[in-house]
This record gives C-alpha cells, sequence and structure tokens, in this order.
C-alpha cells in the first residue's frame, strides 16, 4: 500500500493518542489540513440520496487557526429558495454545521458569510431587539462560496446485509458511475463483543486508497480500512476528522431521526473491533469541487451526493 | 389589561370601604429565596427577595393584603453561544394588593394563605463579550405591568403580638416587555421566605 507522507506523520500520533488515551480519539486534535498562512475556507453541502435536506458545513481559517464567527456574523448558506444560518457548532472552534431543505431541482448551494445579530441569537429566551448588543459586521462578512451537487450516488455492490468475517475479505464497491467527481468512502461502524461497545467514524479516501477517487464505477476495498485490532493499532484506517466528522455525524442524526449520542463517532473503544460484530454503515460519497471567493487565499469548497450501504463484520469463531 | 385594572380598582375601594370597620392591623417583613422562571431556556439562579405586607383585618379570619415586594438582582448562569459569552440578570419589584384569609388555631400556631394581584416593574439586563478586540458591554430594558400573586405559610405566636412565619409564594408576571418586543414573556417568581409579623 502506498502511503502518503501525511498520512505517515497523522497515523502514528492517532494511533499513540488511541492507545494512551484508553483508545478514544480526540476529534478536538483533528484539524482540517490546512495551510500555516493565509485566508482558508473550508465548506461542504451534502444531499444524502433522496433525503430532503442537506449537510451543509464551514469553517474558516486565519494563518491555520479555526476563526470563531462572533457578535451576530454566521455562515449563510442557501438554495435559490430556501436559506440556514449555521448555528450549530461543530467538533471544533469554527466550525459550524446546520441541514439546509432541498429538492430534486436544487443543483447549487452558496455560502456567505452574513451579519445577523438577531438571528444570530434566536435561541436565546429574552427579548433580543430590545436587548442587543451589536458590534457590528465583522472582516469576514461579505465572503462567499458556492458549491454544485454533483449526479447523485447509486450503489450496486455491496448488497445489503453481507456479511464478511475476515479483515482481508474485500468490498467490492459497484456503482453507476457519474460525470467525473472524486469518489471516498464514509463509514460510520458500531461493534459490539457481548460485553462493550465501540463506535467510530472511517474515511477512505484516496489518501489511504489510491484509486477510490476514480468515478469509474467499481473498486475493491480491504475490510481493514473499516476495521482493526486495538491490540495492534490502527495503521490501516483512517478516522473520519475535521468537516467530514461533523457531515458524517449530522449524516447519522438525521437518519436516526435525533436518535444518536452527539459523541457517537468518537465514543471510547471498549470492544475490541476484530474480535466483535460489527455494524458497518457505508457511506459512498461522490463530490464535485465548487468555487470560493477570490479574497480566500486557499480552500476546500465541495458540493457532494452520498448513498447508503449497511454490511456487516462477524469474526471467526475460535475454540477455547 | 383594562380589566385587570378595574379588578384592581375594585378591590381598593372595597378594602378602604371595610378599614373604617376593621380593628386589628398587622405587619409583616419576610426575607426570601426566589427562583426564577421566564418560560425560555433561562438559567436564572437563586436569588433573594424582601417583601413586606400590611394586612387590616376585616374579620377575625380574613384581612385586605397590601404588599411591597423588592428582589435582589438575580444573574444567570453565564452562557456561551455562537454569537458570544453572555449573562442576564433580572431585578423586580412589586406593589400587592389582595386578601389574606387564616385560620388560628388553640395552640399559638396558625396558617394562612394570600391572594392578589400585583403591579410590578422589572429589569433586565444583559451583558456580553466576544473576545480579544471586538467590543462587547451592557443593555439594559425596563418594563411594568400586571400580575397575580399567591401563597400559603405558617405563623407561631412568640408572643401575643410577635409572630414567627414561614411562607411559600409563587407570583406570575404577566407579557412582560409586551408592546415592546416581538418576543415577550411571563416571569414565574417562586420564593420561601421566613420572617417576623407584628401584630397591633
Amino acid at each position: 500500500m502506498i502511503i502518503s507522507p501525511l498520512l505517515r506523520t497523522y497515523l502514528p500520533g492517532l494511533a499513540a493518542a488511541a492507545f494512551l488515551a484508553g483508545c478514544e480519539i480526540d476529534g478536538g486534535d483533528n484539524l482540517p489540513r490546512v495551510p500555516d498562512q493565509g485566508l482558508f475556507m473550508y465548506a461542504e453541502a451534502n444531499r444524502h440520496e433522496a433525503e430532503d435536506s442537506a449537510e451543509v458545513v464551514a469553517a474558516v481559517f486565519d494563518d491555520g487557526e479555526a476563526v470563531n464567527l462572533v457578535g451576530g456574523d454566521v455562515f449563510e448558506a442557501h438554495t435559490e429558495t430556501e436559506r440556514v444560518l449555521l448555528t450549530k457548532g461543530g467538533f471544533f472552534d469554527g466550525s459550524y454545521a446546520e441541514s439546509l431543505p432541498v429538492d430534486n431541482s436544487v443543483q447549487d448551494v452558496f455560502f456567505n458569510v452574513v451579519h445577523e445579530p438577531l438571528e444570530a441569537r434566536s435561541n436565546r429566551w429574552y427579548p433580543i431587539d430590545i436587548l442587543n448588543i451589536d458590534p457590528g459586521p465583522g472582516e469576514l462578512v461579505g465572503k462567499s462560496a458556492k458549491v454544485s451537487f454533483p449526479q447523485p450516488v447509486t450503489i450496486n455492490a455491496p448488497v445489503a446485509d453481507t456479511v464478511y468475517s475476515s479483515i482481508n475479505d474485500t468490498i467490492n464497491f459497484d456503482w453507476l458511475t457519474g460525470s467525473g467527481g472524486a469518489m471516498r468512502v464514509l463509514a460510520s461502524v458500531e461493534c459490539t463483543d457481548g460485553l462493550a461497545t465501540s463506535s467510530y467514524g472511517v474515511v477512505v479516501d484516496e489518501e489511504v486508497e489510491v484509486g477510490i477517487s476514480l468515478d469509474d464505477g467499481g473498486h475493491a476495498v480491504l475490510l481493514d480500512k473499516f476495521i482493526y485490532d486495538i491490540n495492534l493499532g490502527s495503521s490501516g484506517i483512517k478516522f473520519v476528522s475535521d468537516a467530514a466528522l461533523m457531515l458524517l455525524q449530522e449524516l447519522l442524526n438525521k437518519l436516526s431521526a435525533g436518535n444518536i449520542a452527539p459523541d457517537f463517532l468518537l465514543k471510547k473503544r471498549e470492544a475490541n473491533p476484530i474480535e466483535s460484530t460489527c455494524e458497518i454503515r457505508l457511506f459512498l460519497q461522490r463530490q464535485l469541487n465548487g468555487q470560493f471567493d477570490t479574497t480566500f487565499d486557499a480552500g476546500t469548497v465541495v458540493g457532494s451526493t452520498s448513498s447508503e450501504v449497511t454490511v456487516f463484520y462477524l469474526p471467526p469463531v475460535t475454540l477455547d | 389589561m383594562a380589566a385587570t385594572r378595574n379588578l384592581l380598582a375594585i378591590v381598593l375601594v372595597s378594602c378602604m370601604a371595610f378599614t373604617v370597620q376593621a380593628e386589628n392591623m398587622q405587619l409583616d417583613v419576610n426575607l426570601g429565596w426566589t427562583s426564577l422562571d421566564a418560560g425560555g431556556n433561562d438559567e436564572l439562579k437563586s436569588g433573594k427577595a424582601l417583601a413586606v405586607h400590611y394586612d387590616y383585618f376585616l374579620k377575625s379570619w380574613l384581612a385586605v393584603d397590601i404588599g411591597l415586594y423588592l428582589s435582589d438582582k438575580t444573574l444567570e448562569q453565564n452562557r456561551q453561544d455562537i454569537v458570544g459569552d453572555y449573562r442576564t440578570s433580572i431585578q423586580s419589584q412589586a406593589i400587592l394588593l389582595g386578601v389574606k384569609p387564616r385560620y388560628k388555631f388553640e395552640s399559638p400556631y396558625e396558617v394562612f394563605s394570600r391572594l392578589g394581584l400585583q403591579y410590578w416593574r422589572t429589569e433586565l439586563e444583559v451583558e456580553e463579550y466576544f473576545g480579544t478586540g471586538i467590543p462587547g458591554g451592557t443593555d439594559s430594558a425596563k418594563d411594568t405591568g400586571y400580575g397575580y400573586y399567591a401563597s400559603i405559610g405558617g405563623a407561631y405566636y412568640a408572643t401575643e403580638n410577635v409572630l414567627l412565619q414561614i411562607e411559600l409564594r409563587y407570583m406570575k408576571q404577566l407579557d412582560v416587555f409586551e408592546g415592546k418586543s416581538q418576543y415577550p414573556f411571563d416571569l414565574a417568581i417562586n420564593s420561601f421566605s421566613f420572617g417576623v409579623g407584628y401584630r397591633f
């Protein structure tokens, strides 16, 4: 397997952190890989299957540090007909998320930094319209980005409820080819050994699986990208982090109608996945790069669609 | 609101009419701990309040109750959202007018309650800060209006004239900032108090 320099940098740290912290991944250390200098924007809008809302996440970084939007400055995401403010805090300071109503006619999502001193305070209990300390718009107000949704994802394989019994098994992904997006897999894994459970999020992208990003209709991925042995570390796995973590958590929250722990993807790892029964929810995602405001020095702005299939890992029975 | 004002006026006139026939009166001074609920996601802490009541007994079991309620500034927990770090506080005063029925036992104890209307004046203050380099500050607003109150209590006659008493009180201020804001609220004040009464 080809391991990128970035991966070589991050994985030992992640593995060590997991070991030292009782196998708990700290999402706070998993900041997006942004340049050390300049103004950087991250934004993503993902529509899952035929859901009537898209998950939108956004963050701005200045010289590598996430910028908190305060004083009524807030991200706005809108389509031609719908608009939301991103008022939910993400997994690190300066990251924001929300659900944006969409339908099949929606192609584009626009992100703007706006100054809405009243609307941003709408969750407060007191009369915000007569008690309002407004410092005025900040420097980021007016900055914007635009993303477009790629074609929807249709998964042909693996079929739902496929069972795997070894981390050396291969998941053969097969999907309807699109018109030039980049593919990746997000996964939510929940394992139980009968006594304890573990849950975590995984991303399989070009960084850990060369060729996966090609929208050519198929790719084989070893199960060890999703299931690992706690005693040997998680060297084959890339835990989901940064904005993708926000996006996956928001998606799981929506698909479960709010019945999922807010830290589901960061739970303590108590059951050893390789020795446990695991439910693996695979989200195959097609991403399309968008455009960001020219006042940003750099950015990653993405529109994406996703589809889900759930498979299982049942460890081989061992006789003592 | 007009109906409330009329009711207050009727109660007041009735009381005045009875005053000339009454013989006994009582002065109560109570100090209490309050719990405030503005009906939303507020997290107001416990505060302190002083209530002074003048009771004019029309009958041995029934008095006209006139009172003054003064609360300390009640703070909310420090809170944080995507806008900034903020904290609210509330301070209230109220004039109370109602009735106070009581039942006196053979032993030196009595139980009583109060029921009536209030005219309140409430000040709400917000402090908010946004971080380094961004100016924060304080803003406040006042409102007045009507509401009601009810309480139950017990008293012990330490002497023929001096009573030691405890009281549980519920006060409701209706439509705070109605007409001034799109976000009016009702303020409920629960309190537990103890105090001293003097029977003239």
